[in-house]
């Protein structure tokens, strides 16, 4: 019954994993940048998603609000500080990301307060039996729903609708994209704004398993997501969702295994270094 | 033997590139490989210069088994290569670029290197390689300031350099115009001396049957023939590849 | 007095540690995020020797001996993996520096390493070596630039493939900045222990290593003078800001910010065009 359960807290983490992550492996398939203040957007997704649902009373709309405004930052983000930096080397946008994240956790703990928020009526609490004793809480049922419905409506998008068919089509040869009449600019927007709106949702779900939102909580997200990325191949789909969920599957079972040797983070990482030694270049090719 | 090829295979997942070629090169010699698109010239070339490694067969390099060897140890053991598409170091200039070259083979040992600050002889001898191939003027300029043909001669003057006994040329006369392709072609059928042989590889048929005395004909990765280049020339195999059936 | 000594020791612990990473990043082009990993080791191996009665001077060297073979099996590693790939995989092997640090009894575990002795000859004694230990290694990599290494590294950051056709031993060339570079950050991680008197896992974490990093480039890749001048400012300056202490990592973040954002060649880029202007 561990295993089982072992396995199922394993893929619950790793659908978080995977919503941080995806929106960053866009950003880089789309701009070569390894955006590191994506972290803080997925804090602040958390912040507006646990304030959103006490003033209202409602977590659908706080989902919502999340989603969107944090959204709206990313694009803000984009054309204030990343597009003046492409023609650089990539270390300088980097280092200028980080620099953000740094100021953005900053102002969190300004502006919240650096104890953190809950919920007042912390909300899907309650348990599910999935049978044979293994008993599952509705909010982590909701988050792998989530990850699940947020990837199909990509899936959809990308392949089904015109701006999705572009935004592929840019993120695999830009050039060629624009050769073809694609506006990529706008394609980049779009980039941005979906990612940091899954960035978010990530957020608002982690609020809900953990109850709790507070400046800090995107340090673990800052540079395990961008271990995720960089195990699937940097710019891979597929390949982010199958390390993030890889990822999260170790960790479950490590921490209970070989916790006495490494902790958790230690644990992600050894799995990332054999990983690379033996696929240099990811899991998955980009594309 | 100075380069001795024998039975490269070489498949990239499935597909077979290079099928069982053999290859004998003297000192002082000067071949061109030549065949249609896809005969598979330049991974031959890759082979040779160790950028690719053979599903099977072996390179002799002056009677040494290089056939696992890195490009660099090959290079720093007589062996040069200029690439189709120029590399030049974008922040060197193209003095600095040469003198690099003109210095690897003694600094191959990071101690050597780690010892020695004098670059003054390298830089000299690098401006008088760029005089060499015709484009002195240009040597305190980046790379990204001079034209392609430029860029070229730059890679002839750095694998001039290397002091090599075998250069091997990849398409060398590309983008050029006419006359600057003779100009060039001359250049490089001068620069074979007793010591120093060279292949080329060359979509130029022109300018390659008239400045090499030796083919080396492949077609689809397979040989097809290798000999003095008026019997190749004459052959109907040859003509076949390379102008369809019935061309004869 | 005593405070100007804490400060300027911090400060050249700080600069030797940034041209320590200068060698490997700046010199040699590749990228690490897990530098601060290093730095731990020297404070570690540093610590626990004075702890068992070894002067501080003489456990200089196997911390850096320690430093540098762990940071040759690194370089060992970074010869398969390239960019950000390289870079991640540095930050990974950081992740397990600090977790396994953690977790061994041994080490200190969770709580760390108290109780480091004092430096025999006292602050200003520190003072001294750090400042000695900053100075040499500042001379050997302005050396290095100028050798036949400096070029050969000048290539390989340009473009490695290249550096091969021209003939580079790009690996072995690569496995001496990393071990040089190592070597470096293993002895100032011993004096920083000495300096601070208590070091623990938290010491030498992903921050540390993004710090040094950012000094490394705000300097102006490659440059040792600029390297130094951002590190020696940017280590002090959350002391500087005491006075807005609320607001000291939100000013460090924007700043950090902003010069990438308006002078994205670092601080020796900025004094160049500044030059040239006044030309």
């Amino acid at each position: 019954m561990l295993a089982l359960d072992l396995l199922l807290q394993g893929v619950v983490q790793g659908a978080i994993y995977a919503l941080i992550a995806l929106g960053l492996t866009l950003i880089y398939g789309l701009l070569r940048i390894l955006h590191v203040a994506h972290a803080a957007l997925f804090t602040l997704g958390g912040y507006i998603g646990v304030i959103v649902t006490n003033e209202t009373g409602s977590l659908p709309l706080a989902l919502i609000v999340a989603m969107v405004s944090v959204g709206l930052l990313g694009i803000v983000i984009y054309r204030l500080a990343y597009k003046p930096l492409l023609d650089q080397s990539p270390l300088v946008a980097l280092i200028a990301s980080i620099g953000l994240f740094i100021a953005f956790e900053e102002v969190f703990r300004l502006v919240f307060g650096s104890y953190g928020l809950s919920f007042e009526n912390p909300p899907l609490r309650t348990q599910v039996n999935l049978g044979g004793g293994l008993l599952i809480s509705h909010s982590k049922l909701l988050v792998i729903g989530m990850a699940i419905i947020m990837l199909s409506i990509l899936a959809w998008l990308s392949t089904r609708t015109r701006t999705g068919i572009a935004w592929k089509a840019t993120v695999t040869d830009s050039q060629i994209a624009s050769s073809f009449g694609i506006n990529i600019e706008r394609v980049r927007y779009l980039n941005f704004f979906i990612g940091s709106a899954l960035a978010a949702a990530a957020g608002v779900m982690v609020a809900l398993l953990t109850n709790l939102v507070e400046p800090t909580m995107g340090a673990v997200a800052s540079y395990k997501a961008l271990a995720i990325i960089v195990l699937g191949g940097l710019g891979s789909v597929r390949g982010t969702l199958v390390a993030a969920i890889a990822i999260g599957i170790v960790e479950s079972f490590g921490t209970v295994y070989v916790g006495h040797i490494l902790d958790r983070d230690a644990l992600a990482f050894a799995f990332l270094v054999i990983a690379l030694m033996i696929r240099p270049q990811g899991l998955f090719k980009a594309g | 033997m100075l380069l001795s090829v024998s039975n490269v295979t070489v498949q990239f997942g499935g597909v077979t590139a290079v099928a069982d070629l053999s290859l004998q090169v003297d000192r002082g010699e000067l071949i061109g490989i030549i065949g249609p698109n896809g005969a598979g010239k330049t991974t031959l070339m890759r082979v040779i210069s160790g950028l690719v490694r053979p599903t099977s067969g072996s390179i002799l390099l002056n009677g040494q088994d290089v056939t696992g060897w890195t490009i660099d140890r090959r290079v720093r053991s007589g062996l040069a290569l200029a690439q189709q598409i120029v590399k030049p170091l974008a922040t060197f200039t193209l003095a600095e670029n040469v003198a690099l070259a003109c210095g690897s083979r003694r600094m191959g040992s990071p101690w050597q290197a780690m010892t020695t600050v004098n670059r003054n002889a390298e830089l000299q001898r690098g401006r008088e390689l760029l005089e060499l191939v015709g484009i002195a003027a240009a040597a305190d300029d980046y790379p990204s300031a001079v034209p392609l043909g430029h860029l070229k001669c730059l890679e002839l003057a750095r694998a001039l350099a290397l002091e090599p006994e075998l250069i091997l040329l990849d398409e060398p006369l590309a983008g050029l115009n006419q006359a600057e392709a003779a100009q060039m072609a001359d250049r490089i059928a001068s620069l074979v001396t007793e010591s120093r042989s060279i292949i080329l590889i060359e979509h130029n048929l022109r300018e390659v049957i008239r400045i090499c005395p030796k083919l080396f004909v492949q077609d689809q990765g397979r040989y097809l023939d290798f000999g003095v280049t008026e019997k190749v020339m004459a052959n109907p195999k040859v003509r076949t590849a390379y102008l369809g059936e019935g061309a004869i | 007095m005593a405070y100007e000594v804490i400060l300027l020791t911090t400060m050249a612990i700080t600069v030797l540690f940034a041209l320590s990473l200068n060698v490997i990043t700046g010199f040699c082009g590749q990228v690490s995020l897990g530098h601060a990993a290093f730095y731990g080791i020297g404070a570690y191996v540093g610590a626990m020797l004075t702890k068992g009665g070894w002067p501080l001077l003489m456990a200089l060297l196997p911390a850096a001996g320690v430093a540098g073979l762990i940071g040759f099996f690194v370089g060992l590693m970074s010869l398969r993996v390239r960019h950000d790939f390289l870079a991640i995989t540095t930050m990974g092997i950081a992740f397990l520096f600090v977790g396994f640090v953690r977790k061994q009894e041994w080490l200190g575990g969770e709580i760390g390493i108290s109780g480091i002795p004092a430096f025999g000859f006292g602050r200003i004694g520190l003072l001294v070596v750090a400042l000695a230990c900053a100075g040499l290694f500042a001379a050997v990599t302005i050396y290095l630039k100028r050798s036949w290494m400096g070029f050969g590294f000048d290539s390989i950051a340009d473009d490695e493939d290249t550096a091969r056709i021209l003939g580079i031993d790009v690996p072995r060339f690569k496995l001496w900045a990393f071990v040089i570079g190592t070597a470096g950050a293993g002895v100032a991680g011993a004096l920083y222990a000495h300096h601070v008197r208590y070091i623990g896992p938290d010491s030498f974490g992903f921050v540390e290593s993004v710090t040094v990093l950012a000094m490394v480039i705000i300097g102006g890749i490659g440059s040792v003078w600029a390297v130094a001048l951002a590190a020696a400012v940017l280590s002090v300056l959350p002391l500087w800001f005491q006075f807005i202490d609320d607001y000291k990592l939100l000013i460090y973040g924007l700043l950090v910010f902003a010069v990438m954002r308006f002078s994205p060649n670092g601080i020796a880029g900025a004094l160049q065009s500044f030059r040239r202007r006044l030309r």
